[in-house]
């Protein structure tokens, strides 16, 4: 078990946000938490990621309680994350972020004096990185004169670039055109494979994508888990369409 | 023994009663534009040294001594129309920029204003001589303070009053607390934020030339008034809290009467106790005492 | 790029200047090294982490004030000393000031500096038994690489030595500060000037390196105002005073924050400019505050954005 939240409640003054959220991640799998807007999916994200303490019960990465530990620890202890609301440097091209990155895990950012362009091993891993997340053809493109698509996978990319042992992807296909989805969460799976990532756990509201990928799925509403499941049995489980997932209409 | 000690604290209030005006058109301005505007002590200035050419141009045209505190008053508030001048034709161009680059624009206003008072006014300081006295003194629990002192605090607390009454029982004040809390949502509800902005930057400017005015029979105007009231008026709004106008009234209460104090007690301590208040109150309860929470 | 070759050309001039243009002119050069050095250690600041100081003068008085009391107290004349000295003592100080300020940003980050440079500036102003009051302390003419230069007089010396000593120290601090920039560290900064979220995210402690750039940009005000002393050989408390601060940071904006030498263009763009308008027009800030109006309006790259072909200067938004 990599990472275990038990009982996790999250107040806001008096609002409850999470009322007793249990969950584990385990080695290898591929886990999505899914729920509708109110859920308590963005607080499960913040206790889940150390940047908020919560109420009560507690958040175990590695056996470590990370609770509240904030964002720079943890990407220490090897959980990186991707945000909703896609987050780049606008000033940095591709290659520089990738290369910040880089710097972060090697501790390397301390060099005052030391060049950034002669770091060989700093270059080479952010090339690398580029070349999976097939944005090597844009290493020198500023971020911010990057289509939506490839600012996303920037996001990504360089939380992958952190090397971590899990990973939090924050509705990686939002944004995304229909068609250009399935491209990105090939990208990313295959990414993960390559840099040897032990699991990885995504928020979604796209099903298509939740139910291609995932080894298991969970179903938030109203700050409770509603079900735990593999696919098929979400699937199967009439709450969960009911209040979360939606009927296909007839054609 | 309470003479002195009354005195002290007479003579705090008064400059407290100067410095909320001043700090009431900055925390206005901040509240509504976002804007700090480091040039609301060169409006102060510019309040001071017109208000004295005005009571100047008054006597010196027959008017008689004892009514001149009409002509200063009327000097203070007609200058600050400049206000308008300058929120069309400086502050508009930057309302959509980083606060950086508006506290910059400001700090252009800063320079601006100071050379330009130079030029209308010479560098050696100007007074309205002995009128100061011409109410008289009054006893205060055994202290002796010029009546004008009395006027001017009963003035500010007048508009003091008047701005809340306004703020809350008026439509324009409505709008003011509207878009200061939420701008979009009051542009959404159809108001039309250039005729807010003018009018609000308009009325901080106007307060502000107004205190600088009011302080004349007291001191005499001179070149650096501007910049070091600043400092002041910062302080005020940094203790009472930004955007506050219940904040630049406590605030002004606050820094007025210690700073009156420690010039009494320790002359070398004067500012030095206040700016190490602000740094205080930045560290431990930044939003002072009436202020928002800083995001 | 053309950089090179435009900056062999600077070097050039600069070096051969003395000898080639009337006294005046190069000892106004000297302000114009001391700001430079200053202005470089603004940027990093300011440019490279997206923080503006108004208390910046604070360490330029430090930097100034420490070589008066070198020189005038204890007895200490050696340039070589006294630099490294003001750069010690603009650490000691931004140290603390630098970890109180850093946690908060924007507005707050300038009133809270603006504050410690005014606590400064009093503090100088007031205590008139240590520090002279408002009429300051004398810095006697420091020594350079050992050598009291007594054979030559006040000018000679400013446009001999002194300014060949000043050139190696702004080279310098240039050198180390385009190392600092290209560095892993700079691009940490970079980093935090973008998007501080994102690069907590990737493991950056915002804080933490906000306060490394703080001590560093201190440590070049100090030189820089340690520089700044011995020409007209006093220092005065309004070295300290928030406008001071102010001016600096329009003469970064005058030059252009996004670029590495643009400090450098607006600390002699400010320094030239100043000394023409005064001989023309006496009213330099109503000239100055037009064109820093200007700039915040209409060219916010300053004077590098509008040389620089690329596309227009990207102003930091909330």
């Amino acid at each position: 078990m990599i990472l275990e939240a038990r009982d996790l409640r999250k107040r806001y003054g008096a609002f409850l946000a999470l009322d007793g959220v249990s969950l584990s991640v385990r080695e290898g799998e591929f886990v999505s938490i899914i729920g509708p807007n109110g859920a308590g999916k963005s607080t499960l994200i913040n206790l889940l990621t150390g940047v908020l303490p919560p109420s009560e019960g507690h958040v175990r990465f590695k056996g470590r309680d990370i609770g509240g530990i904030g964002p720079v620890a943890l990407a220490r202890l090897g959980m990186a994350r991707s945000f909703q609301l896609v987050q780049i440097f606008p000033g940095l091209t591709v290659l520089e972020t990738l290369q910040a990155a880089v710097v972060s895990r090697l501790g390397r950012g301390t060099r005052l004096f030391a060049s950034l362009r002669g770091d060989r091993q700093v270059q080479a891993e952010a090339i690398e990185v580029a070349a999976l997340f097939g944005l090597a053809d844009r290493a020198h493109t500023e971020a911010r004169a990057l289509p939506q698509g490839d600012k996303k996978l920037l996001d990504v990319a360089s939380a992958f670039t952190l090397r971590p042992e899990i990973i939090l992807l924050d509705e990686p296909t939002s944004g995304v055109s229909t068609a250009d989805k399935h491209m990105v969460m090939k990208i990313l799976v295959g990414a993960a494979r390559q840099i040897g990532l032990r699991a990885i756990i995504q928020v979604e509201h796209d099903m298509d994508i939740v139910f291609a990928y995932s080894h298991r799925i969970i179903a938030l509403h109203q700050g409770r888990v509603l079900a735990d499941a593999a696919p098929a049995v979400i699937r199967a489980d009439a709450r969960v369409v009911d209040m979360v997932i939606g009927r296909r209409a007839p054609c | 023994m309470t003479a002195n000690l009354v005195n002290v604290l007479m003579g705090g209030v008064f400059h407290a009663a100067i410095l909320f005006l001043v700090a009431a058109g900055l925390q206005l301005v901040f509240g509504v534009q976002k804007i700090f505007n480091l040039a609301c002590g060169s409006f102060y200035a510019l309040g001071a040294y017109t208000g004295v050419s005005a009571v100047g141009y008054f006597t010196g045209h027959g008017g008689p001594p004892a009514l001149f505190i009409g002509p200063l008053i009327v000097g203070g508030l007609a200058v600050g129309l400049v206000g308008v001048v300058v929120e069309r034709g400086l502050l508009r161009f930057v309302y959509d920029r980083d606060e950086t680059f508006q506290l910059l624009l400001t700090f252009a206003l800063v320079l601006m204003l100071e050379d330009l008072i130079r030029m209308t006014w010479g560098t050696a300081p100007v007074s309205t001589g002995g009128l100061y006295l011409s109410y008289g003194q009054a006893r205060v629990l055994g202290a002796t303070v010029p009546v004008y002192n009395l006027i001017v605090i009963g003035a500010s607390l007048a508009i003091a009053l008047g701005m809340g009454f306004m703020l809350t029982r008026t439509a324009f004040g409505r709008i003011i607390r509207a878009t200061a809390d939420n701008r979009e949502m009051a542009e959404a509800l159809g108001v039309d934020m250039r005729w807010v902005y003018a009018r609000v930057f308009t009325l901080g400017t106007m307060l502000g030339t107004l205190g600088g005015a009011l302080v004349i029979p007291a001191t005499a105007a001179m070149s650096e008034m501007g910049i070091e009231l600043i400092v002041e008026a910062f302080a005020v709004v940094v203790i009472g809290g930004l955007g506050s106008m219940r904040g630049a009234f406590l605030g002004a209460l606050v820094v007025g009467v210690l700073r009156s104090v420690a010039i009494s007690v320790y002359p070398e301590l004067e500012m030095l106790l206040i700016y190490l208040i602000v740094i205080a109150v930045l560290l431990w309860r930044p939003r002072g005492l009436f202020g928002a929470v800083p995001a | 790029m053309r950089t090179p070759l435009v900056l062999a050309m600077a070097a050039a001039a600069i070096l051969v200047l003395p000898m080639v243009a009337p006294p005046y002119h190069v000892t106004l050069m000297l302000p114009f090294m001391a700001y430079g050095v200053v202005l470089l250690g603004l940027n990093l600041l300011f440019g490279y982490t997206g923080l503006v100081s108004f208390g910046h003068a604070l360490f330029i008085g430090i930097g100034a004030y420490t070589g008066a009391v070198l020189t005038t107290r204890l007895g200490v004349r050696h340039m070589e000393l006294i630099l490294p000295a003001a750069a010690l003592a603009a650490a000691l100080v931004a140290a603390p000031v630098g970890a109180l300020c850093v946690r908060y940003v924007k507005i707050y980050f300038g009133m809270l500096t603006l504050a410690f440079g005014m606590v400064f500036y009093t503090f100088l102003l007031k205590f008139y038994r240590l520090t002279g009051g408002d009429e300051g302390m004398r810095m006697l003419r420091p020594s350079l690489l050992g050598s009291e230069w007594a054979g030559f007089n006040k000018t000679a010396y400013l446009v001999g030595p002194y300014y060949y000593f000043s050139v190696a120290v702004l080279a310098l601090a240039t050198f180390l500060m385009w190392r600092i920039v290209s560095s892993p560290f700079g691009l940490c900064l970079k980093t935090i000037r973008d998007n501080p979220l994102k690069a907590e995210s990737l493991g950056v402690s915002v804080p933490r390196y906000r306060w490394y750039a703080f001590m560093i940009s201190a440590v070049y005000a100090a030189v820089g105002g340690a520089l700044l002393a011995p020409p007209t050989g006093n220092v005065d408390p309004t070295l300290a005073y928030w406008t001071h601060s102010g001016n600096v940071v329009f003469m970064v904006l005058l030059g252009g924050f996004s670029s590495f030498f643009g400090p450098l263009v607006g600390a002699f763009a400010f320094i030239f400019l100043q000394d023409t308008v005064m001989s023309v027009f006496p009213y330099w800030r109503l000239t100055f505050g037009a064109v820093l109006a200007f700039i915040v309006i209409c060219a916010p790259g300053g004077l590098m954005g509008l040389f620089a072909r690329r596309r227009p200067v990207e102003i930091p938004r909330a």
